[in-house]
């Protein structure tokens, strides 16, 4: 009987044991209910046979040119055959295939039996084209809105973790129903093709990675090696309650189910991020610092704000990667707005990495454009650096499993885990650095078509080349971008869009040099310009500025190239080189020369044009734009509550693209002033552009411009709201700082304005007007703009219908306020005087929060301006008012106590008022001297320009074919597939720790098993001495008789 | 009467002692993985409570010979040894110690560092805090440090990683988060923080 007891305890084990994972495998499959694809049907399918196209299947993968050789040795014998091989070209045709498509012309019949008797030919088929339609709405539109959605509860300003908000994340039944179709569902690090790398055996072991995020939960089943987690918040937890970091973490180090890129790393989890989502720099700073104490080699920050300007904490990134750490950053969820690059993926010495989709399209969400670091007298870097998978990625969920997420903060990881895994490829360790990886990821990067290069870097990230190249890497310098072709669109748009000429703005090129050879290095004497004589390289002037130091491991290239005088007529293209040697201090060098060096050669090619006529050239006033950072400038759209700040630069080719694009194709050539009114030559243009400008003016500028303007400039301003009321009343306390915040303009400095403009009687008020109209049969809508307070009688002003906002903001009142004027033109008396035209809100020619465009407007009053024709739609108006002499009401004064001078170029603190600093001295640009070659340029510069001295060649992939991941065509119902653990990785990594403790349980138990048994048959060997300790027969008699009804009993 | 009965049986002794058994065993390796993470946990158990700080302090004797020096190595131009020297980064030796011969080397300087224990240059700062002098002061901050540099201190392993550590800007160093406290010397190795300029 008791022998039976005991199995039937074995037997409720073994059931307990089986039960569990049974659960867990009904959990795994409701969990996949919830997201399997409910819209599913609304995508249609349409099979068509593809005309003369065949896919002829092998009976094993081949190279390309062995499937090449089959197939024409296979139709050698059939005569007269017109066929050939329809090339595919996608990132799978490096490696060998069981297909290929074969277009066959003539003979068809006899040439297919002919293929299929191939002995390595399995079978030959028809090519189906396949025509999907969708029925889903935009996807891009529901992704927008949604995003929208989510910041109203953050303000921006702040470092904002970067992922698409919470409301997006639960939102994974759509765009994963959608990807099972077209897509073939991998995760992200098998797409890039981590496996290979894995099964040569390494996975990011020995490489400690930080992860700064909202920290991970101590026994999240999916990570192995979480050596340290810690709290650098105001909240008692180690937790993470958004699951934010748990799924970053698990981008990186996944070991199972959504499997990460280097699983065996050392994570360490630093939880800078509350669950409010809140974060403080100083928080950042411990725990950087903690960071370096550590000697961290990887960390991933999915965080960004647009604040560069907060200079302890852009210190201490730099300080973080001179320590070594090489940092990986996201570049913000902005997009598709230009100019919205966040910190720290904007700086030189981190990794910045925005999104792209499984389709290699960029995600919407991706911010772009130039760094604005350098406004107003430079031009910005190209960031991102390289772009990654961001859409719809897979990794770990919160408490266990997987879910879709998408962000910038996604691809981030997906970087940050590649750099891992590289990293731990490398023998050398030392030279693994900072600057070697960016410079090893870059050059390895696969350049999207069809895309510029401020929207995607050099390109979507290539792990395997990545690894190829930093295995064969020498210490070296090199450039981002790499050359200057100023012809090459759209890739090296905006440059591309406009020609240069003689007489016109520089064109400035800011170059990142990294130099792999040291945390320091200098530039040794200076960067020499070779223009290429056979190739009108004379034609071009260049001048060219330099970091004095490089460091952290970087430093930056202007360059700004010019036209000669010689070719002021002349138009083609030129071409030559600039060339520099970085030097840096050998460390490890134990022959110890000092100094190791290295050169690098920038080519350019710039396209030349004649000068254009003086009417066909704009200038857009830089200088006199402030934004934030440093300061608070307000939005020039009140109703654009969640998004408080003017942060995208206010840049011809940051959130004024779309203007700039329009200018082009109109036909004008734009140039951009970075330096005071006084510093360009009047003659040479026909409008000055001023649109929301928020600087004060030098009094030498005010008188500069109005003779400038008496010999034939004129001038355009688009001007914006300004009123102390609604400012005092846009006042908010900042968390982030801690302090109360009052803007320091309005949307634009109108007092400041009305100061350059009284001279010809004009004025701009305070008021401050909202509302839709009709003007010259276009729809318009006048978004947060002021109205024109006085101008001359005989100017032409144009009055419309509007709201009063500033009553609305004030007292929550609506009222309309007829007849106010937002437009006025005007001819300036003087003999052969320019034009002023005058609008009163810049908000429709604005990329950021625009609703209606006002291109037409923009066009009209530069036909007014340049030609001095005036639009007969505006003269005629019914709108058009007698001009107001403003008499009736004061204008605007500045508001009192404004701190407008601590971020002025012009102002400077003073007893008292404010007063105009000296005016500074223009910008003088110092020719390099050159010094002419007898070459030609090589015909590609972009591949001709890849690091020196690696031999991709030289390391060798392992037979890929062997590892290659099984790629086959999913069918939807087949999406549960994603998730069974183990599918690729090596079999040690489907140990889940989870399961060792069951496992010993398990051991333990069989233990006191065996011991049973033994204590058993020792027992039975003496069954009388258990008989006299039966006290009492009546009892063993009953349960005897109750055994049978157990029914567990056979004995009985 | 039947469950005493019962309890007697053996197998159900056996049972009982099955499940402890089991119980005991995986508490057990419970708590070995809690010891390994037991740093994790620190900073939340016990905020009031000194930190146990385990830094070696070596006094006096600055001039024994190592063969392999630690420096700071982050400096654009200078940088720190463990042995408190300063030098241009050219002036390094390949073993990672200043070449105390360079006219660039000198060891324990104060350079830019004003009174209250504030420099502008990080590597002075590093080197000025390794006097043996400062040893005091450095262990009475350590015994009142503030709770958010428990982290980092009580992972801290000897004088020379102490001032490397304590040096460096911090949450101490700012004001309104986005502003240093006094942009010119924000180095710190005494026990104050920065003198506050106003913005």
């Amino acid at each position: 009987m008791s022998f039976s007891a005991v199995i039937y305890f074995l037997v409720l084990i073994l059931t307990f044991y089986c039960t569990e994972n049974h659960l867990a495998e009904v959990a795994f499959l409701s969990k996949y209910k919830c997201s399997c694809p409910v819209r599913f049907c609304n995508i249609f399918c349409s099979l068509s046979l593809s005309f003369l196209e065949y896919i002829v299947v092998f009976n094993g993968y081949f190279t390309a040119k062995a499937r090449s050789d089959f197939i024409s040795s296979a139709l050698r014998d059939v005569d007269a055959v017109n066929w050939r091989i329809v090339r595919r070209d996608n990132p799978a045709s490096d490696y060998p295939s069981d297909f290929e498509v074969v277009e066959i012309r003539q003979d068809t019949r006899s040439s297919l039996l002919t293929l299929q008797d191939h002995p390595y030919i399995k079978r030959v088929t028809p090519q189906r084209m396949v025509l999907r339609s969708l029925k889903l709405t935009d996807r891009n539109d529901t992704r927008w809105v949604q995003k929208w959605q989510s910041w109203q509860s953050s303000r921006p300003l702040r470092r904002t973790s970067l992922s698409l908000g919470s409301g997006f994340w639960h939102a994974t039944g759509r765009h994963s129903s959608r990807r099972l179709l077209r897509a073939i569902p991998r995760h992200v690090a098998q797409i890039l093709q981590a496996d290979v790398l894995w099964q040569m055996g390494h996975t990011g072991s020995g490489v400690k990675v930080a992860v700064f995020d909202t920290g991970l939960s101590e026994k999240h089943p999916h990570f192995k090696n979480v050596k340290e987690r810690t709290n650098w918040t105001n909240e008692k937890t180690l937790d993470d309650g958004l699951g934010h970091g748990t799924f970053v973490a698990g981008v990186i180090a996944s070991m199972r189910e959504c499997q990460g890129f280097a699983p065996d790393s050392e994570l360490h989890i630093f939880r800078v991020f509350t669950n409010n989502q809140v974060s403080y720099t100083s928080w950042f700073l411990d725990a950087f610092n903690y960071a370096i104490l550590k000697k961290i080699d990887v960390l991933n920050l999915s965080i960004g704000g647009p604040d560069f300007m907060d200079h302890p904490f852009v210190d201490k990134v730099w300080e973080l990667t001179a320590n070594k750490v090489i940092m990986v950053s996201a570049i913000g969820n902005d997009g598709p707005l230009y100019g919205t690059l966040n910190n720290p993926a904007d700086q030189m010495d981190v990794i910045g990495v925005g999104g792209i989709d499984f389709e290699d399209n960029i995600a919407r969400f991706s911010s772009r454009g130039m760094t604005t670091w350098e406004l107003p007298g430079g031009y910005g870097r190209v960031k991102p650096d390289i772009v990654t998978y961001g859409s719809g990625v897979r990794g770990s969920g919160l408490k266990e499993g997987c879910r879709s997420l998408s962000g910038t903060s996604v691809a981030s990881p997906v970087v940050a885990g590649a750099v891992t895994l590289l990293a731990s490829t490398v023998l050398n360790r030392e030279l693994v650095n900072p600057a070697s990886m960016k410079q090893a990821l870059i050059a390895s990067a696969r350049r999207l078509p069809g895309v510029n290069m401020f929207e995607q870097g050099h390109g979507k990230l290539d792990l395997l080349r990545a690894y190829q190249i930093l295995n064969s890497y020498k210490p070296q310098a090199s450039l981002s971008p790499s050359y200057i072709d100023l012809t090459e669109c759209p890739y090296m748009w905006p440059y591309c869009s406009q020609p240069i000429y003689y007489g016109g703005m520089p064109a400035i090129v800011n170059v990142t040099i990294l130099n792999g050879m040291g945390v320091t290095g200098r530039i040794v004497d200076k960067p020499i310009w070779q223009p290429y004589l056979p190739q009108n390289g004379d034609y071009v002037d260049v001048a060219v500025s330099y970091s004095p130091v490089l460091w952290p491991w970087a430093g930056y290239l202007a360059v700004s190239v010019s036209v000669a005088k010689k070719a002021a007529s002349w138009e083609g293209i030129a071409q030559g080189h600039v060339m520099v040697t970085v030097a840096s201090p050998a460390e490890n060098d134990v022959s110890n020369t000092g100094e190791m060096t290295s050169t690098v050669k920038l080519p350019v090619k710039v396209k030349i044009v004649p000068t254009p006529p003086r009417s066909k050239r704009i200038l857009w006033d830089q200088y006199h734009n402030l934004r934030y950072p440093p300061g608070y400038f307000p939005r020039d759209n009140l109703r654009m509550k969640n998004d408080p700040l003017d942060w995208n630069g206010d840049h011809i080719h940051t959130n004024f693209r779309d203007m700039y694009q329009h200018l082009r194709s109109m036909g004008y050539f734009v140039e951009v002033l970075g330096a005071p009114i006084t510093c360009f030559d009047a003659s040479q243009y026909g409008t000055l552009l001023m649109v929301d400008s928020e600087e004060e003016y030098f009094p030498e500028e005010i008188t500069k411009l109005k003779r400038d303007i008496d010999n034939g400039l004129s001038l355009i301003i688009f001007s914006d709201w300004y009123n102390t009321s609604v400012m005092r009343k846009v006042k908010f306390y900042d968390e982030n700082t801690r302090q109360w915040w009052m803007p320091d303009t309005g949307g634009a400095n109108v007092p400041a304005l009305n100061d350059l403009i009284a001279v010809w009687g004009m004025a701009f008020s305070d008021g401050l007007y909202e509302g839709d109209f009709t003007m010259a049969d276009h729809d318009m809508y006048y978004a947060s703009g002021c109205s024109i307070a006085r101008f001359p009688e005989d100017g032409i002003v144009i009055a419309q219908t509007l709201k009063d906002q500033g009553l609305e903001v004030l007292k929550q009142e609506t009222a309309v306020v007829e007849n106010v004027p937002v437009l006025g033109l005007y001819q300036t008396p003087s003999d052969g005087g320019g034009r002023i035209a005058l609008y009163g809100d810049s908000n429709c020619i604005d990329d950021s929060h625009r609703q209606k465009d006002c291109f037409w407007l923009l066009d009209a009053l530069l036909q007014y301006t340049s030609y001095s024709m005036t639009p007969p739609s505006l003269t005629h108006s019914k709108n058009r008012v007698v001009p107001p002499t403003g008499t009736d009401r004061p204008l605007p004064q500045r508001l009192e106590g404004n701190h407008l001078y601590r971020y002025s170029k012009v102002l400077e603190a003073h007893l008292g008022d404010p007063k105009p600093r000296p005016l500074p001295a223009c910008p003088h640009l110092s020719w390099a001297k050159p010094q002419p070659l007898n070459e030609t340029a090589p015909s590609n510069l972009w591949k001709h320009q890849k690091l020196l001295s690696v031999d991709m060649d030289k390391v060798v992939l392992p037979n890929v074919r062997l590892y290659r991941p099984q790629v086959r065509p999913l069918s939807p119902g087949e999406s549960g597939a994603w998730d069974i653990p183990g599918g690729i990785m090596p079999g040690r990594y489907n140990q889940e720790v989870g399961q060792t403790i069951p496992m010993f349980a398990f051991l333990g138990a069989m233990v006191v098993l065996s011991f049973f048994v033994v204590q058993l048959t020792k027992a039975k060997s003496k069954p009388k001495r258990r008989k006299p300790r039966v006290k009492r027969p009546l009892y063993l008699q009953q349960q005897q008789q109750q055994t049978p009804h157990s029914g567990k009993n056979p004995t009985v | 009467m039947v469950f005493r009965r019962l309890l007697r049986k053996r197998w159900v002794l056996g049972v009982v002692f099955g499940l402890s058994l089991i119980y005991f065993l995986s508490s057990t390796l419970k708590q070995e993985e809690r010891t390994i993470r037991d740093r994790t946990l620190l900073e939340v158990r016990d905020s009031d409570h000194h930190i146990q700080w385990k830094i070696k302090f070596i006094l006096g004797n600055s001039s024994r010979q190592i063969s392999q020096c630690r420096n700071s190595i982050q400096g654009k131009s200078l940088l720190t040894d463990e042995l408190g020297y300063v030098c241009e980064r050219k002036d390094l030796l390949v073993n990672g110690c200043c070449n105390v011969n360079a006219p660039s080397s000198s060891q324990h300087v104060c350079t830019s560092c004003l009174a209250n224990g504030c420099c502008s240059i990080y590597e002075y700062c590093v080197s000025c805090c390794l006097q043996p002098d400062k040893q005091p002061l450095l262990e009475h901050f350590l015994n009142r440090a503030a709770e958010g540099f428990q982290n980092l201190f009580t992972a801290v392993e000897d004088h020379f990683e102490l001032c490397l550590a304590k040096c460096r800007t911090s949450s101490q160093s700012v004001q309104h988060e986005n502003t240093y406290r006094n942009p010119q010397a924000k180095y710190c190795y005494g026990e104050s923080p920065p003198e506050l300029l106003p913005i």
